[in-house]
């Protein structure tokens, strides 16, 4: 099976800055990889290489082409929102229908207007007189009217309410995806969407610090909640991250069973927002 | 899995050729959505035109009281000749402000992240908006100026019946040096045409104050620091250069006895000789050069 995505030490650096320093990953079709990090972790840059917009050291191919020499062909089967800010706040929503049906050969101008049909938004309005969730819905309806192969997504619920934030990715996961699109996700609001991943990634400081589907992280990691009294016995097993709760310790563990864990209080699989701060935490405190 | 082989041929009803023409059409008209002045300038001047002429006050102050038909016919051709310079010249300013801004404002609202979104390359992008500047404005000006033209002489009929007489040969052969000066301004200026895009797709903040101060500053320093003057020379070149091909100076027009209609430079003109100018097709050569590296430099703009 090709890869969507395949990158061998992709690096690069803004001045002294390395954004990415050799991340070497592949990303098979049918995913919904979340892309996950602190600001400045390189999670931009990271998708601005996957889709040309940067260049870069290393090896890259995304749907077997080099985005340094083939964007052009490459964008036929890529789409992707960098940011709720990008439409041109003089582009009438009549205009932008039109515009992407004349030069996006795969763009299916009924599932647009069917999308847009379901919401408030008026085909004369400008997007600058639309509300931010609305520019939201109209740039989600242009690009979920593409049949493109892989879709990248930087932080496209910024700045919107729960209500918009909840209905995008109802849309995305109800009227998009399927197992032959392939979705790449960058967001701050790991809570909300940790549940639509499929994989994760981890990023900091230009490495990934996590790559792994979610259905093994169950086996890779654990919680493991303890009262003060046990926690000291516990800490003996080497948690990577620890923290207080209620007086209670929730410890975070790497390849340890239920056997090993069990016996010292409560054990579950940790979430994707918990595992993040415990891996970044955990890296920053060693 | 073969999932890929799915992917790797999709549905066949769905994929339509947007062909290359198809997306240059969609572009352009892109341009005109966008960059409403580009048109609505050229219109508001000929408004003003039509009403200034219709309520202003017509003084005609001529050397001979009663005219001759060659006379009429001659002045005729010169206001109608006149009357389209305006037009040609506000919207050549306006071209340029477009032409600087156009690769830079997609930058300050960040919507070139959304154009390169789509299959849309770098150079058909920027090679739409020059083809904006260079073809489909000047050609729209020239049509909307003949039409103009029209509306003026009725005006005129109507308001100096007993200065100006209508012929429809002359009138064609006004028409026919209009074109002529639109063709030879569009080549003779589109190496200033290509360095604005050059300059708003390459400078980060304000390329119209580095396009205002560089032909200013650039002679200066050259005066001041080696004493010279080429730079001065060629600018002034680069302005006026091809105009004394088509003889259009005032001493054709100083006998006003023998006053001819402005369609006489016909005959008299060097087109060949317009045409034949390497220097001409050389700016033409550069502007070509400066559209290609200005998609050059857009390749990574919106890296940031």
């Amino acid at each position: 099976m090709t890869a969507v995505i395949e990158a061998r030490g992709l690096a690069k650096s803004y001045g002294a800055t390395r954004a990415l320093d050799g991340v070497s990953f592949s990303v098979e079709p049918g995913r919904i990889v979340g892309l996950i990090g602190p600001n400045g972790a390189g999670k931009t840059t990271a998708l601005k290489a996957i889709l040309g917009l940067t260049s870069f050291a290393g090896e890259l191919r995304v749907l077997g082409l080099d985005p340094r020499s083939q964007r052009d062909e490459l964008m036929r089967d890529v789409c992707f929102i960098a940011d709720v800010a990008v439409l041109p706040r003089w582009l009438r929503v009549a205009q932008a229908i039109e515009f992407v049906a004349h030069v996006h050969p795969r763009f299916d101008r009924s599932v647009a207007e069917n999308f847009l049909a379901k919401t408030d938004i008026k085909r004369g309005s400008r997007v600058g007189q639309l509300s931010k969730g609305m520019v939201t819905q109209l740039h989600l309806a242009l690009i979920l009217a593409i049949d493109a192969r892989l879709l990248v997504l930087d932080e496209p619920t910024l700045g919107l309410d729960l209500l918009y934030r909840r209905q995008f990715y109802d849309t995305l996961l109800n009227d998009y995806f399927d197992k032959e699109r392939t979705i790449l996700l960058t967001t701050h609001q790991v809570e909300e969407v940790e549940q639509l991943f499929t994989d994760v990634i981890f990023i900091n400081h230009g490495h990934f610090t996590l790559n792994a589907p979610v259905e093994e992280l169950g086996s890779r990691y654990q919680q493991l909640t303890v009262s003060s009294e046990q926690a000291a016995r516990a800490r003996e097993l080497k948690p990577f991250y620890e923290r207080e709760i209620f007086g209670r310790v929730a410890m975070y563990f790497e390849g340890r069973t239920a056997a090993e864990l069990g016996a010292y209080g409560e054990l579950r699989t940790p979430s994707i927002a918990d595992l993040f701060v415990a891996k970044m935490q955990g890296a920053s405190s060693t | 899995m073969n999932a890929n082989a799915a992917t790797a041929a999709p549905a066949p009803a769905l994929v339509r050729r947007a062909g290359r023409l198809d997306t240059l059409v969609a572009l352009v008209r892109r341009e005109l959505w966008e960059h409403r002045s580009l048109w609505i300038c050229a219109l508001v001047v000929e408004g003003l035109l039509a009403v200034s002429l219709l309520i202003g006050h017509i003084n005609m102050d001529l050397p001979d009281r009663v005219l001759t038909a060659q006379q009429k016919v001659a002045l005729f051709t010169i206001a109608e000749w006149a009357l389209a310079q305006p037009v040609f010249l506000v919207t050549s300013i306006v071209v340029g402000f477009y032409l600087l801004d156009c690769l830079y404002s997609e930058r300050k609202d960040r919507s070139i992240l959304f154009w390169k979104s789509l299959p849309l390359s770098d150079q058909l992008t920027v090679g739409s908006k020059f083809l904006v500047a260079a073809v489909i404005v000047p050609l729209g000006v020239f049509v909307l100026a003949t039409a103009a033209d029209l509306v003026f002489a009725a005006i005129l009929a109507l308001r100096i019946p007993e200065a100006l007489s209508w012929s429809t040969y002359e009138w064609l052969r006004t028409e026919l040096v209009l074109l002529l000066e639109c063709v030879l301004g569009v080549l003779w200026y589109s190496p200033i045409a290509g360095a604005l895009l050059l300059f708003s797709a390459w400078i980060p903040r304000n390329p119209i104050l580095w396009a205002s101060l560089v032909p200013v500053v650039a002679p200066i320093v050259e005066r001041v620091g080696l004493g010279t003057h080429y730079i001065w020379d060629f600018e002034r070149y680069r302005l006026n250069g091809i105009w004394h091909h088509l003889m259009l100076g005032p001493n054709v027009f100083n006998n006003f006895h023998s006053l001819p209609p402005v369609g006489v430079v016909l005959d008299t003109l060097n087109v060949r000789g317009a045409f034949a100018d390497v220097d001409l097709w050389l700016g033409v050569a550069a502007a070509l050069t400066m559209v290609y590296a200005a998609a050059r430099v857009r390749r990574y703009r919106g890296d940031g």
